[in-house]
């Protein structure tokens, strides 16, 4: 099997953007990641395409992909729309990984794209809910925020975890985000309005919830042996891992892990040939503030049930002992569905080439990053470990 | 005599002592409106004698209802769903005017597939009548076990005087022939036509009534007379024989004239008026009264129970307490439901009504 | 936009109505909801149909507030406003997650005891969809019948 390398990578800021929709955000997104290659790529050197998104909005629900390369002017090669909720675009980049392992091509693009914000707010209702168990937690009235709050309240109840240790999730992740240029919110909040802003599922707020984005992201991967055609500054996919769990919560057994990502987390580790400590650089998937202390855990940066504590003692800040959402993660940042994976290794590939856009956020020295993205309330979930060259 | 050509003459021998309730079971919701509240709104409250009355829930209506008191009758009569040949369900004010209410009910406690299902509308004596019609199949030998459930949460237009009684509740009957814990000594039914006194054209979302004071004083009067006087003559009782008479509550005044007219004392009616309490629960009033009295009945006490149907008619029972009634399974009495309860102001209650 | 159709909520009754949980033959987990294939020992067994008694604890729960709520619960958040939800854990062992009624915010915690009761859940292709919620176990207020 052969070794993969990331050649180029694109990403539009995430926000809301009335004027453009899923086919100019996408385009902008790719010609972002073909400029990116150093040396210059020709697009038709890319043969096959795997992009993400969940289809919000309904725009184009079937035959997505044959939209997507035709927009960006490649009409004619294999694409495949790969959807598993918020985990779209990290199991399109997965899937692009194993093309070019298999040896099938040589050059593939992997992104995503989502458009959430043009949609009035009642029909909002039916795309959000689409990712959890619709027959049993969606008809008892539960929410996207609601299911993320039930494992918050056993992750209180059974680490002692506090509010204010979410609200510290969010605060850090705004103070990223705020020196982010490609950043939804690019503003810093304090503890005491994280805390007082409004409910939204209790126990969590809005500050503990990510924001619905527009976006899109690309990234162009080719197979190591040939990268230096392409670029002086590859950065290798050292090892990968996936995994699925009970689509609803109330059937699993323990609401404060997510076996999913556990399972991506330890075959990522073992291709790799790293441990946990070995990450000097990670972006998680912070869909709710609580999702980030459980990440902590699940991704074996501490023991299980101390995620508050990695906060409270500021070791996930940049500088601190494992930098995590350095780009200010999907509370900061922006959550366009199907973009968020591979905007997930933008950032990492532009941490590893000491590339990251305000210098400010830089990771001093980053060698190993760490991706991790995951579908809905845990169903699917998977983990990219990326290395310097 | 013209009379004969309009009452029915229900007599048969199976009445004596052979069929009767083995079990019972209410439901009330707890949210409860204070007359002060119409007052503030509307400057009236317009239901003599009522102090204040159930609400159903935004998620509750007759069928939600129905099944809790049907649940809390079957674990009194201590027999096991699977045992019920027959669910009758009643409403005067159903949330579907045409799907068998029945089965919903009989499927969610559990009953078998092999069973009888009617439900009995349009009136307010559908609940006496449903219990009529589970003596009878009982009675007659087709099952061993009968349910009778009346609910009712009428709606009318919230500026019309009648909305301001409407109130909320149902009750369950178990019907059965062996440890009754309570026997029909005789029944009585009377049907003449006094239309437009309380009705809803098929399609209308609210009832009406169009208070002709005189016109349905008189009906009432007529009905009730004919009705209670040939149930007592034919079973040989005199109005002194009663422990308590349950009239169909409209307030809480129509049935102690009633009462006074028919030779009957105030003391005998005081204690079944629950509309002082619920309001008009419609088909299930006089149902949750008679369980309201079965709660602290003795044995050999006797009930007569007569309903009254909007405008056309009546269904008269005498009832007669038995020795089991002292063998009390754990049970939620009628007091339970009554005693829990929140306050809502009028806005909430329109909420709940979705009348806004 | 996701949708369940009319044959898919009835064919979920039993368990919406009447709480009848499918006891593995093989293992004897008690799978519920329904399942072709045991979620505990992973093999299509035949299964026994068993009425679960509808008692449980709260194991965790949260209150979803007006704003954010599915499209089937619109009309509810806008007359009554924000709800409760649990996960309740029920006696015979399986979680279920519903509504939760006739209760204030300030009973809520987790390991309170709670009993089903039959409600409206929405309502949808103008035909009433029912199905259980949770509230705090309803007591006896009096024991004997002439007791005050």
């Amino acid at each position: 099997m052969y070794k993969v390398a990331i050649i180029g990578v694109g990403q539009t800021r995430f926000g809301e953007f009335a004027d453009k929709g899923v086919k100019e955000l996408f385009v902008e997104a790719f010609l972002e990641a073909i400029n990116d290659v150093d040396k210059g790529i020709d697009p038709k050197d890319i043969k096959e395409a795997y992009i993400g998104n969940l289809g919000v909005g309904g725009i184009q629900l079937g035959n997505f992909s044959s939209m997507a390369v035709d927009q960006i002017g490649l009409h004619g090669i294999p694409a495949t729309r790969v959807e598993n909720a918020c985990a779209s675009s990290g199991f399109a980049f997965r899937s692009a990984v194993m093309a070019i392992m298999s040896g099938v091509c040589d050059v593939v693009l992997a992104g995503g794209v989502e458009k959430m914000t043009d949609i009035p707010r009642d029909k909002l209702r039916y795309w959000l809910g689409v990712s959890g168990d619709t027959e049993w937690e969606r008809l008892a009235g539960m929410t996207f925020p609601g299911v993320y709050a039930l494992m918050a309240l056993r992750h209180m109840h059974q680490y002692g975890t506090k509010r204010e240790h979410l609200a510290m999730v969010a605060v850090k992740n705004h103070k990223n985000g705020a020196q982010n240029p490609k950043a939804h919110f690019q503003r810093e909040t304090t503890l005491e309005r994280a805390l007082n802003s409004p409910m939204v599922a209790y126990p969590l707020t809005i500050f503990d919830c990510c924001p619905v984005s527009d976006g899109a992201s690309v990234t162009i991967l080719c197979r190591a042996d040939l990268a230096k055609k392409y670029t002086d500054t590859p950065i290798y996919v050292a090892g990968f891992g996936a995994g699925t769990d009970r689509l609803s919560l109330f059937e699993r057994e323990d609401f404060t892990t997510l076996m999913a990502s556990v399972l991506a987390a330890k075959q990522a580790y073992k291709m790799a040939g790293i441990e946990p400590k070995d990450v000097d650089v990670a972006e998680v998937h912070d869909c709710f503030t609580i999702a980030e202390i459980i990440a902590y855990e699940d991704l074996g940066f501490c023991k299980k049930g101390e995620g508050a504590k990695l906060i409270e003692e500021g070791e996930t800040e940049i500088g601190g002992r494992i930098p995590v959402n350095p780009s200010g993660g999907l509370k900061a940042k922006g959550h366009p569905i199907g973009a968020t994976g591979t905007g997930q290794i933008y950032e990492i590939v532009k941490q590893l080439r000491d590339e990251a856009e305000k210098r400010s956020r830089q990771v001093s020295g980053a060698e190993i990053g760490l991706t991790h993205n995951v579908g809905g309330s845990g169903g699917t979930a998977v983990v990219h470990i990326l290395r310097r060259g | 005599m013209v009379q004969l050509l309009f009452t029915y003459l229900g007599e048969g021998d199976f009445m004596e002592g052979k069929c009767g309730i083995v079990g019972y079971g209410v439901y009330i919701p707890r949210f409860r409106i204070k007359s002060e509240e119409y007052v503030k709104a509307w400057g009236v409250f317009a239901a003599p004698g009522v102090k204040e009355k159930a609400v159903a829930g935004f998620d509750e209506d007759p069928i939600t209802m129905a099944i809790e008191a049907s649940i809390n009758a079957i674990n009194y009569a201590g027999i096991d769903a699977t045992d019920i040949n027959c669910v009758y369900f009643a409403s005067s004010y159903p949330p579907y005017a045409e799907k068998l209410m029945s089965s919903t009910i009989s499927t969610a406690i559990g009953a078998p597939s092999n069973i009888a299902t009617s439900d009995f509308t349009s009136s307010t004596k559908a609940g006496t009548a449903a219990m009529l019609a589970a003596l009878d199949f009982v009675a007659s030998g087709r099952g061993d076990f009968a349910l009778v459930v009346a609910a009712d949460s009428p709606y009318a237009d919230f500026k019309d005087f009648i909305e301001h009684r409407l109130g909320s509740g149902a009750a369950a009957f178990i019907i059965g022939k062996e440890d009754l814990i309570a026997f029909i000594e005789g029944i009585h039914s009377v049907s003449m036509e006094f239309f437009s006194e309380r009705f809803r054209k098929g399609g209308e979302k609210f009832l009406r009534n169009l208070a002709i004071r005189s016109y349905a004083k008189y009906a009432l009067n007529k009905i009730y007379t004919t009705c209670v006087s040939e149930l007592l003559r034919r079973i040989g009782r005199k109005p002194d024989d009663y422990k308590y008479v349950v009239f169909q509550q409209f307030d809480g005044k129509t049935p102690l004239e009633v009462a006074l007219r028919l030779g009957f004392k105030p003391e005998q009616v005081t204690p079944t008026l629950l509309c002082t309490k619920i309001g008009d629960t419609g088909s299930a009033s006089c149902l949750i009264s008679l369980a309201s009295i079965l709660d602290t009945a003795n044995p050999n006490e006797r009930i007569l129970v007569a309903s009254y149907g909007s405008g056309a008619g009546s269904d008269a029972l005498s009832i007669v307490v038995t020795e089991n009634i002292e063998k009390k399974r754990e049970f939620l009495t009628v007091e339970d439901y009554l005693e829990d309860k929140e306050y809502v102001d009028y806005l909430t209650y329109l909420k709940f009504k979705r009348g806004i | 936009m996701a949708y369940v159709s009319i044959p898919a909520y009835w064919k979920t009754i039993p368990q919406r109505y009447s709480l009848i949980g499918l006891k593995c033959k093989n293992c004897g987990y008690i799978n519920f909801p329904a399942r072709e294939i045991c979620a505990k020992c992973g093999k299509k067994s035949e299964f026994e149909p068993i009425k679960l008694s509808g008692k449980g604890k709260i194991y965790s729960y949260t209150i979803i507030a007006a704003g954010s709520t599915p499209p089937e619960f619109l009309l509810q958040e806008k007359y009554v406003g924000s709800y409760p939800v649990a996960v309740v854990k029920l006696l015979e062992g399986p979680k279920i997650v519903a509504q939760l009624t006739d209760c204030k915010v300030e009973e809520l915690k987790i390991g309170l005891e709670v009993e089903t009761v039959f409600r409206k859940i929405y309502e949808d292709e103008q035909v009433i969809r029912y199905g259980i919620k949770f509230r705090p176990v309803k007591k006896r207020r009096r024991h004997k019948k002439n007791e005050k």
